[in-house]
């Protein structure tokens, strides 16, 4: 797998597998500050480390995708 | 109706809808008690999946789980709502009562089935079902699968990427109400390339469980014979709990534009019904109805009447048979397409419809076909074309 990573304050960290990716957006539209598609409607992350602000939503915009290309991984 | 910190919020439902109204509340700040009240005994995973990599066995089973909800929101796997008082602002459960302040219905819907017979028919709506298929799938030579949906046509083309000898019967041409007569017929022409029987029974099917071998049986009596019959025809909305409780139900659970049921219950997802213009209310079973119409659940919740009116984005989308299908307007188009990039017997396509042929300024869908374009940007071209 291709995976894009992103850091959370608490350690965890938000993957992006852009092989799974199908472009369907929704993370996008829920989660901005963290998800954007590129010019082929493959996802990639906005930032390497999440804003403890945004903690929430990029679960939210994770949760979102109905491919499950995004997961969260928790700390070793 | 507004809330405080002192107010409880139950969510009945174990899927995208319900987990999205949970997460949904607290980003738009509500810090009281949120509960999720879910049948389910497993945590919540995502569906779209089950007729695709999990079935063929592709993808794990975890890999379909959704990434859990925050520790301030209270999981409750495995409890059933049976029962609603309206006015005492009681859930009856499987878990004894929970009161609330609030209430989102998110209870989804299941499988509708053509017979009682559990084992012999398979269906595929829980992560179970999906599962106990693909062990089946395994010792199969020939499957019929009822029903020439999405769902029914992504089971039939996992099966047959698994070598099974397949066959799809519908009322109609596979897909037509779904990808109108001129998308469906170029999926369906890639089905059969690939060895896929497609089938059109207008006089509809009977399933003869019963018989040694299971059989779907034709309107003229001839009998199409397998190891393995899978039904996909439809869904059936979860409202058989909400009975005598005053809430208006049908096909679903009736919401106004705001998604209220009742003053402080909203319903989002697969068991609401939807109000539209010049119809009667609607479901709009998807998975990005679910998510949007659940945030705007939770926020018409919060904020009442301050809250902006739902208006679902009309967005499906399909995988099968290499094809990848996204489709933007309220599904089918209708009459012929225009291309605007590629073309499908290259098998990449950017396809606009206008309802209007004179009038090409205002198109009602835009398809994308193995075409990476983001749905947002399918969206603009449908406004700006």
């Amino acid at each position: 797998m291709t995976a894009l990573i992103a850091l959370m304050p608490d350690g965890r960290r938000v993957l992006a597998d852009t092989d799974k990716c199908e472009g369907h957006g929704l993370c996008e539209s829920v989660a901005p500050e963290v998800y954007a598609l590129d010019d082929d409607a493959v996802v990639y992350l906005t930032t390497e480390t999440i804003s403890p602000e945004n903690v929430r939503r990029a679960e939210a915009g994770a949760r979102a995708c109905p491919v499950a290309a995004l997961r969260i991984e928790a700390t070793d | 109706m507004t809330f405080n910190n002192d107010s409880q919020i139950a969510v009945v439902g174990g899927s995208i809808a319900a987990v999205t109204a949970a997460d949904a509340l607290r980003l738009e700040g509500f810090d009281g008690r949120i509960q999720v009240i879910s049948d389910e005994k497993v945590a919540p995973y995502t569906r779209i999946p089950l007729s695709k990599g999990l079935l063929a066995g592709k993808e794990t089973v975890a890999s379909t789980d959704l990434p859990p909800l925050g520790d301030d929101i209270e999981m409750r796997l495995g409890v059933r709502a049976t029962g609603l008082h309206l006015e005492k602002r009681v859930l009856d459960t499987t878990d004894g009562p929970v009161g609330f302040d609030g209430l989102v219905i998110a209870s989804g819907a299941r499988a509708r089935r053509l017979t009682t017979d559990g084992e012999r028919e398979f269906v595929i709506r829980n992560r179970d079902d999906a599962l106990r298929l693909r062990v089946a799938l395994a010792t199969a030579e020939t499957v019929v699968v009822v029903g020439g949906g999405f769902l029914g046509m992504e089971v039939a083309a996992t099966a047959r990427s698994l070598g099974r000898c397949v066959t799809v019967v519908d009322r109609e041409p596979a897909l037509q109400r779904l990808l109108g007569v001129e998308l469906s017929g170029f999926v369906r022409r890639q089905a059969e390339t690939e060895g896929v029987h497609v089938a059109v029974e207008p006089g509809g099917v009977r399933f003869d469980s019963n018989a040694s071998s299971p059989a779907v049986v034709l309107h003229d009596g001839r009998r199409l014979e397998a190891d393995l019959v899978v039904t996909a025809v439809g869904d059936i909305a979860n409202v058989e709990w909400l009975a005598g409780s005053g809430l208006a139900t049908g096909d679903g659970v009736l919401v106004d534009e705001r998604c209220f049921a009742a003053p402080g219950i909203v319903a989002a997802g697969d068991v609401a019904a939807f109000p539209r213009s010049g119809g009667p209310h609607r479901r709009l079973p998807n998975w990005t109805n679910a998510i949007e119409q659940a945030r705007a659940a939770s926020r018409a919740l919060l904020l009442g009447d301050e809250a902006p009116p739902y208006a679902p984005t009309p967005y499906t989308f399909t995988e099968q048979f290499g094809l990848d299908v996204k489709l933007v307007g309220p599904p089918p188009p209708a009459g012929e397409s225009v291309v605007m990039e590629g073309d499908l017997d290259s098998g990449s396509a950017l396809l606009r419809w206008c309802g209007d042929a004179s009038d090409p300024s205002a198109p009602t869908h835009v398809a994308a076909v193995n075409h990476h374009l983001a749905p947002a940007r399918l969206k603009r071209l449908l406004r700006t074309a």
